[in-house]
């Protein structure tokens, strides 16, 4: 009865492509949490790392100090020249960064008015084109921190009314996965940050919150299907709430896999664009926080909210009771004892994976709608 | 659900959409485009120091008033607690905005000298006397009128008698600019909510002779403002009172005359009443006006950003190009994958893309919502959650097939189970935004409200588009079984009934 194929590296890329299509999948998603567990704290620990040792590249708009930006006309900007301008102007020290091919972006330290009026009219000059056709931005000291905390607030509020939600609309177990999901997301991008060294702005910032609201929104598709699937769990013999969970997750593979893909090629265009344009810096800010928190998001509402869940579900004295009755089912059928009982991974950070043996093959149930089709054929 | 409703929900939503968009045309407006895709100059200031309650709104207002008299359009003055942000669109230099909008209002008594009246339509009446002068030239003026300039110049010097003969001979009587607006100077102020103008005498007192103000209702007198001296104000004050027992006292706040009582006593001892028709409202501004002036709020600046408007455009068009490249890559995705549905994909896209830009339009128009470099992007990535709902939808409907439903039955059972799932993610999506919109600031607004809307929107077109489409079309059978691209083919059913 335990027949069921098990889709392996084996059976080539397209074939396992073909089987995600055709939702003829069977992966075991919460068996190799282990894995998952690894790969997501080898992450989180590199970005905890990278965040301790670099920390961020803060812009301008956090650390306060001004900053010049123009599209140079009639010749290509060198880095030195602008420099000798700008330092000619009053503004020394300042750091120069070329934009494509003719734009120019030059920071400093804050400047009185008057310097700052000097460089400003020193840069069109040296770019050939008018004063009011350089952006001058301006932020004092405490303008970071004021934006800063609104969007701690906003993310706290955030969390709060979506952690509501969701216990409303699903329940506390699911609210608390998806969470740390989230925050698992959180982590990762601000690491990237952190170890690429790309600047962090207001637009990243932006960002930053829309991913969370994406990373959701996977999570709740897979969820929701979990939350369908949740009363049938033990009609079957041998069945626990692990093997619904993975029943559930390959049906919605194809679904997960496409929306996140619908929603990365935008993104993707953004950031091509941005890199290419030669003014469009802010848009590239955005596209890039974007672009890892997507691939972040989708891989975490898979790999990270799941098997949170049903390590969370298979404490509950219902599903742990049906877990040791499908464990003495498999040991009269004269196989290896499933797994251990879940207490022995009580020892666990929240935000990581319980570690957990692979499983044996039989103990995925078969699924029965995937029998219904050979009938018909 | 019946045919009929279906056809009616497809009819009703494209004709809004095509109508929205038909209207906004037809009205000649365009999306109002935020400071940094057309350049201009915003600034944010902090208030220092301790407010009094309705400070920071009384300030804002200053602001606004100088802003509009610069007559820059589309400004747009926001306070969010103790800042206050001005984003002066199509404004570039920098020092000069920043002179006027940051100087902090002062509240001043002056007294009233004499009454202008409106400016109205004084330029006409000027153009004519002169045109009919030169044609028919009279003797009977025996002074020429003195030029503009130096009717300026009598006013600022308290020449009563020039100002006076101008007036009387109908003359046009200069208000005076903020830069003019000097304590010391005579001046020709406008009356707040009005156009009569006043011409006023010199500072005699300013708000620091004030302790507080409140408003309260006198009965027999209506609506009245106590106003409460200061010790030494009260003495001050009492000096005033006696210069002008029975004369008006203008109260003014920076370029705009609040009120112009008539004194009725030479002694106050401390404490004034201002009566006259207030309303409560009324009553209530002018006590939160003289409290303002008791103590001003005085402004720090934090930020100043100017912006070109080259940059801007540059933004714009990297934003366009890119929102266009990523509507031509998932459309021709959605075409490979789901074949005939993923047209349903594409022409729901345009419809919620034709009510978008409506709405920003229309919005843009009525209550000046600007679209700016975070709402581009908001929009772009609105275009993934969109297609998230037809992918949620038809992957069920995948599901249905499968369990050996045709096409046709699955459409409607499909749709009521991944609506709910649509449902719970989108508004997902919707708390998210209210949370940013109604937390965070700046940018971030803009970006939580246009990803906010355009998630509604997605829900709204999912229900009264999508499904009836895709109803619709399941119901005809050469469609369904299209070899290669029918829905069918697009559902991985290729052998299903219909």
């Amino acid at each position: 009865m335990t027949t069921t194929p098990i889709v392996t590296s084996r059976r080539g890329f397209f074939q396992t492509l073909r089987d995600i299509y055709h939702e003829k999948t069977n992966f075991d998603f919460v068996g190799r949490s282990w894995l998952w567990a690894i790969i997501s704290g080898t992450a989180l620990l590199a970005s905890m790392a990278a965040l301790a040792l670099s920390g961020l590249n803060l812009g301008i708009d956090f650390e306060g100090g001004s900053q010049w930006q123009l599209t140079v006309s009639g010749k290509t900007p060198a880095v030195a020249d602008v420099r000798d301008v700008v330092e000619e102007a009053g503004a020394l020290e300042a750091k120069v960064l070329l934009l494509g091919d003719d734009g120019v972006r030059v920071q400093s330290a804050e400047l009185g008015d008057k310097a700052q009026a000097r460089v400003t009219e020193a840069l069109a000059e040296y770019g050939q084109v008018d004063a009011g056709d350089v952006s001058v931005t301006d932020v004092g000291p405490t303008w970071g921190d004021r934006i800063s905390r609104k969007a701690l607030v906003a993310l706290l509020v955030f969390f709060v009314l979506i952690a509501i939600y969701l216990t409303f609309r699903f329940e506390g177990k699911m609210a608390l996965a998806a969470l740390s999901a989230v925050v698992h997301d959180i982590i990762i991008t601000v690491g990237v940050y952190a170890i690429t060294g790309f600047e962090v702005t207001p637009a990243t910032v932006i960002a930053f919150l829309t991913i969370l609201g994406f990373s959701l929104y996977d999570t709740v598709v897979v969820f929701d299907k979990i939350s369908e699937n949740t009363p049938t769990v033990g009609a079957a013999r041998g069945d626990t709430y692990s093997a619904m969970v993975n029943r559930s997750m390959n049906s919605v593979l194809m679904r997960s896999l496409n929306t996140s893909f619908v929603a990365l090629l935008p993104v993707a265009s953004l950031l091509v664009v941005g890199s290419g344009f030669l003014g469009a810096v802010t848009i590239r800010d955005f596209a890039l926080a974007l672009f890892v928190g997507l691939l972040v998001g989708a891989y975490s509402s898979i790999f990270v909210a799941t098997p949170i869940l049903a390590w969370m579900k298979e404490r509950e004295p219902r599903y742990r009771a049906l877990r040791d009755r499908s464990a003495a089912h498999m040991a009269r059928a004269g196989v290896a004892p499933a797994q251990p009982s879940p207490d022995d991974a009580a020892e666990v950070e929240p935000g990581t994976m319980p570690p957990a043996p692979p499983r044996p093959p039989g103990a995925v149930a078969p699924r029965p709608r995937q029998q219904r089709r050979k009938r018909r054929r | 659900m019946t045919l009929r409703r279906l056809k009616t929900y497809l009819v009703v939503t494209i004709l809004v959409a095509f109508a929205g968009v038909a209207g906004v045309v037809a009205a000649g407006d365009e999306p109002v485009l935020g400071l940094d895709l057309q350049g201009g100059i915003s600034i944010a200031y902090e208030a220092v120091g301790q407010a009094r309650p309705g400070a920071l709104d009384v300030a804002r207002d200053i602001i606004e008033e100088r802003v509009n008299g610069l007559g820059v359009s589309q400004a747009e003055i926001t306070r969010e607690d103790r800042t206050i942000t001005v984003n002066l669109p199509g404004v570039s230099n920098r020092d000069e905005a920043a002179r006027i909008v940051g100087q902090t209002g002062e509240l001043r008594f002056r007294g009233v000298l004499a009454v202008v009246g409106p400016k109205g339509q004084e330029p006409e009446e000027a153009s004519t006397t002169t045109s009919s002068g030169a044609v028919a030239p009279t003797t009977t003026t025996t002074t020429t009128p003195p030029s503009q300039e130096a009717l300026r110049a009598a006013i600022k010097a308290c020449d009563t008698e020039t100002v006076s003969a101008a007036l009387a001979a109908g003359e046009q009587i200069p208000t005076t600019s903020f830069e003019d607006n000097k304590r010391k100077d005579c001046v020709v102020l406008r009356e707040r909510e009005s156009r009569n103008r006043i011409y006023l005498g010199p500072t005699e007192a300013t708000g620091g002779i004030v302790q507080n103000a409140n408003s309260e209702f006198a009965p027999g007198q209506g609506y009245a403002v106590n106003v409460n001296f200061t010790s030494e104000g009260s003495v001050e004050f009492d000096t005033i009172a006696a210069k002008y027992v029975q004369q008006q006292l203008a109260i003014v706040l920076d370029d705009r005359i609040q009120s112009a009582p008539v004194i009725q006593e030479a002694s106050f001892q401390g404490t004034a009443q201002i009566t006259g028709d207030f309303t409560v409202d009324e009553a209530d501004e002018l006590a939160k006006v003289i409290n303002y002036g008791a103590l001003p709020v005085r402004l720090e600046k934090l930020n100043t950003v100017s912006l070109s408007p080259t940059l801007g455009r540059d933004q714009l068009d990297a934003g366009i190009a890119a929102g266009a490249i990523g509507l031509i890559l998932v459309a021709g995705y959605m075409l490979i994958y789901y074949r005939l549905l993923g047209a349903v994909v594409i022409a729901g896209l345009l419809l919620t893309g034709m009510l978008t830009y409506a709405l920003i339009t229309f919005l843009g128009s009525t209550v000046n919502l600007a679209l700016d470099l975070a709402g581009v992007t908001g929009l772009i990535v609105s275009i993934g959650v969109a297609v998230d709902s037809y992918v949620v939808y038809f992957e069920r409907l995948k599901d249905e097939v499968r369990t050996g439903k045709t096409v046709r039955s699955s459409v409607d059972r499909g749709f009521t189970r991944s609506f709910r799932t649509i449902l719970a993610a989108d508004l997902v999506s919707i708390i998210g935004a209210a949370a940013l919109f109604f937390v965070a600031a700046g940018s971030v607004r803009g970006f939580a409200f246009f990803l906010g809307l355009s998630t509604f929107l997605d829900l709204l077109v999912g229900y009264f588009f999508m499904h009836p489409a895709v109803s619709l079309l399941a119901r005809r059978p050469a469609l369904v079984r299209m070899r290669g691209v029918g829905i069918a083919a697009g559902l991985d059913a290729p052998g299903v009934q219909t």
